[in-house]
């Protein structure tokens, strides 16, 4: 067996471990940080090209072994297990959430309330979108103020969502960019400018914000040490305290070793579903329904947010493909007014080549060959088509949760997750009157501008999933407090999405951040 | 393609000419996946058909290259993408181009059995029939696919043009170059035009 000593186990390689390991490394230089993922790491930043490549000529995996083949929750998860988590994939989108998410209870009388002011937490978005470094405009509404610039210039507008943002805003509803972890200038966090490669997925010249960027700093700085494939599958208490004692682990490429890691403190931080998973794995007869768990809220209040979307049609040339994953955003539904029935949103437009493609056959069934397949395709090349989606704030029940499912197991028998999302009484008698808030504010839109709206469907999934382990100040009703201690716990840290008692109503990645930067300065003491 | 469904093609494309040319095509197997210089010669043929004439050849001979190049390059069993937040690793199945010698095969015979040496021989009306039969029956094709699937070959050479860089610049006459790293400078101004070309419309 192999016996690690550290000051501070952190475990999860994620964007939030990442963080956390580059503030704890900043604020105490002298501690010993370990960082324990269970997945690779994927370094090989010059193979990027050539994954990019493969995966637009033949939709191969842009990272080549970012998962663990046993290690699967049943629900809607990513399968992404690597040093970065799924912040290798992501698209980069950093909107923040606004005030009213802090206090869902005082204002509307819905949900809860979080255990942090808004001045706090807009204070530690500032750092997360510094430490990331996110390019963006300020939005024109007062309520979105902000305390400081953004680190960065926007990204600019494509020719596309300069039409877009015209022909959306004849609606009266104002938008804007989205803000996004993508450099737009050359050298920010020693990365490149972002090219507009259109694959941000995986992007080749590390533009976009990932995770094992911050990773590669901190190793070459000798500030951490970086144990991946290893898997921790038990937190142990010490025997006379409720203190953490030691994180036992087996490597993924040797089953038949064991390690174990000895730490001062303990930082879960695995994401939504691992994170509460390994506190349920961790049950002892102390705490027999599993580490911090005396409230019975572990892999409670599973949270996210659904959406809404359709495609209009509208009178303006778009050309598809000039920066795809760029976007326009209107954050004038995060607010609702208190004598209206509730819903709050955000509004995010793109541009779109649906219903744009090149076709074999015209109406008639015809064949489409040659010139005439040109022909029949530019004829339908003078409209544009924008895609439309908001994600809507809904919250989760008290059975909204994650189980263990000993039915599936992974090759050392551990049972494996189960999720599944419910929505709580309120949220679920206000689907059918947010669908038709959708349903007017979308028609709005393409009446203003004499488009021609498509179908609108929702998601069948809560997006940017979060909770598991919320937080709060009674410990009868919550896991951590609001800097992620576990009240069962005094050395045994939560961070990021699973703290977060509701999903929002956008994208969830930029809060985790900042929450698991708040966690940092508490961890470091 | 299954061997009923090659032969009731085969059958099809046949159906105008004479009799023994579908016993030619019912003795017609299933080969390695290889494309032969003799494979890249049918393609180039129906290349001529398929896309817009204001390619010149050096340009439909670079298509056809592409095509023979992604099926050279096709790896089996490669981890596909899952993204964020899919729940399901996938993996790349059998090589789609392992339909494409008997169905190039079977264009090359009905050519034959129109009495031509091959299908580039053919004028480009007669070949353009032989397209369109192949593209009809025994199901009439109705979609050009995003990569190529081994259903049709010609719908598959069609689908990676079409639907590639090139496709789109050549239909909003415009260099859009989607899937080049472009640069922020001048995104928010019109792409430029995509190179005038003899004989563009």
């Amino acid at each position: 067996m192999a016996v690690h000593e550290c000051d501070v186990c952190i475990i999860g390689g994620g964007i939030t471990a990442a963080m956390v390991a580059e503030k704890l490394a900043a604020l105490r230089p002298s501690l010993s940080i370990i960082v324990v993922e269970a997945g690779k790491s994927l370094f090989d930043d010059d193979n990027r090209f050539e994954y990019r490549q493969r995966s637009l000529e033949y939709g191969e995996n842009q990272w080549p072994g970012d998962f663990v083949a046993d290690q699967a929750a049943d629900g809607i998860i990513s399968r992404t297990m690597a040093v970065g988590g799924s912040a290798l994939h992501w698209g980069g989108v950093c909107n923040r959430f606004s005030e009213e998410d802090t206090r869902l209870k005082s204002l509307y009388g819905v949900g809860v309330d979080w255990p942090i002011t808004w001045t706090d937490l807009e204070a530690h978005y500032c750092e997360a979108e510094r430490r990331i470094g996110v390019s963006g405009e300020p939005g024109p509404l007062k309520e979105d103020a902000r305390s400081e610039p953004y680190p960065m210039p926007p990204m600019p507008m494509t020719f596309n969502l300069v039409q877009l943002k015209a022909w959306a805003e004849k609606s009266g509803t104002p938008f804007w960019t989205t803000p996004q972890a993508k450099n737009t200038v050359n050298g920010y966090g020693g990365r490149s400018i972002c090219l507009r490669c259109n694959t941000c997925e995986v992007c080749p010249t590390g533009a976009r914000y990932s995770p094992d960027w911050t990773f590669k700093e901190l190793l070459a700085a000798r500030k951490i040490q970086l144990h991946d494939r290893t898997l921790v599958r038990r937190l142990e208490l010490d025997e006379r305290s409720t203190r953490v004692a030691v994180a036992r682990a087996v490597r993924q490429d040797d089953s038949a070793r064991q390690d174990e890691y000895r730490a001062r403190t303990f930082v879960v931080a695995s994401g939504y579903t691992w994170s509460p998973h390994l506190l349920l794995l961790s049950a002892n007869s102390r705490f027999p329904t599993g580490l911090a768990n005396r409230s019975d809220h572990v892999g409670r209040y599973m949270t996210g947010h659904l959406a809404y979307q359709t495609t209009i049609d509208a009178d303006m040339k778009i050309y598809p493909g000039m920066n795809e994953q760029h976007s326009l955003i209107s954050r004038r539904f995060f607010r609702c007014a208190t004598d209206v029935p509730y819903v709050r949103h955000d509004l995010r437009i793109w541009e779109s080549g649906g219903g744009r493609a090149p076709r074999l056959r015209a109406a008639d069934g015809s064949l489409l060959l040659g010139d005439a397949l040109l022909d029949d395709w530019r004829s339908r090349t003078a409209r544009g088509t924008a895609r439309v989606r908001g994600y809507f704030d809904v919250h989760p029940d008290r059975d909204s949760r994650l189980t263990l499912n000993p039915a599936s197991t992974n090759r050392w028998g551990d049972p494996l997750p189960v999720v599944r999302h419910k929505i709580d009484a309120a949220s679920e008698a206000r689907q059918a009157r947010t669908r038709t808030h959708f349903e007017q504010l979308f028609a709005t839109l393409a009446k203003a501008n004499d488009g021609r709206m498509g179908s609108v469907s929702g998601l069948a999934y809560q997006d940017h999933p979060a909770g598991g382990c919320r937080m709060g100040r009674n410990p009868t009703t919550s896991v951590v407090d609001s800097h992620g201690r576990t009240h069962d716990h005094e050395n045994l840290f939560v961070v990021g999405a699973p703290t977060m008692p509701t999903g929002g109503c956008t994208n969830g990645t930029l809060t985790f951040v900042a929450l698991a930067l708040r966690s940092a300065t508490a961890i470091a003491g | 393609m299954t061997r009923r469904t090659l032969l009731r093609w085969a059958a099809a494309l046949a159906a105008t000419w004479p009799l023994s040319s579908l016993k030619v095509l019912a003795y017609t197997r299933r080969q390695a996946v290889e494309l032969t210089p003799g494979h890249t010669a049918t393609l180039q043929a129906i290349a001529e058909v398929v896309l817009p004439t204001s390619l010149t050849k050096d340009e439909q001979h670079a298509v056809v290259t592409q095509f023979v190049t992604w099926v050279a390059n096709y790896r089996e069993g490669a981890e596909m993408g899952h993204g964020y937040g899919a729940t399901r690793v996938r993996h790349t199945g059998p090589s789609p181009a392992a339909t494409y010698p008997e169905q190039l095969a079977a264009l090359e015979a009905a050519a034959r059995a129109h009495g031509a040496v091959s299908l580039g021989a053919l004028s480009v009306t007669a070949r353009r029939a032989v397209v369109e039969a192949a593209l009809t029956t025994p199901r009439p094709v109705t979609q050009l696919p995003a990569r190529p699937s081994g259903a049709n070959v010609i719908a598959d050479f069609m689908g990676m043009f079409f639907n590639g860089p090139e496709g789109y610049n050549l239909a909003y006459r415009a260099a859009i170059n989607r899937e080049d790293c472009r640069g922020l400078d001048g995104s928010e101004q019109v792409p430029a035009p995509w190179p005038p070309r003899v004989g563009d419309r």
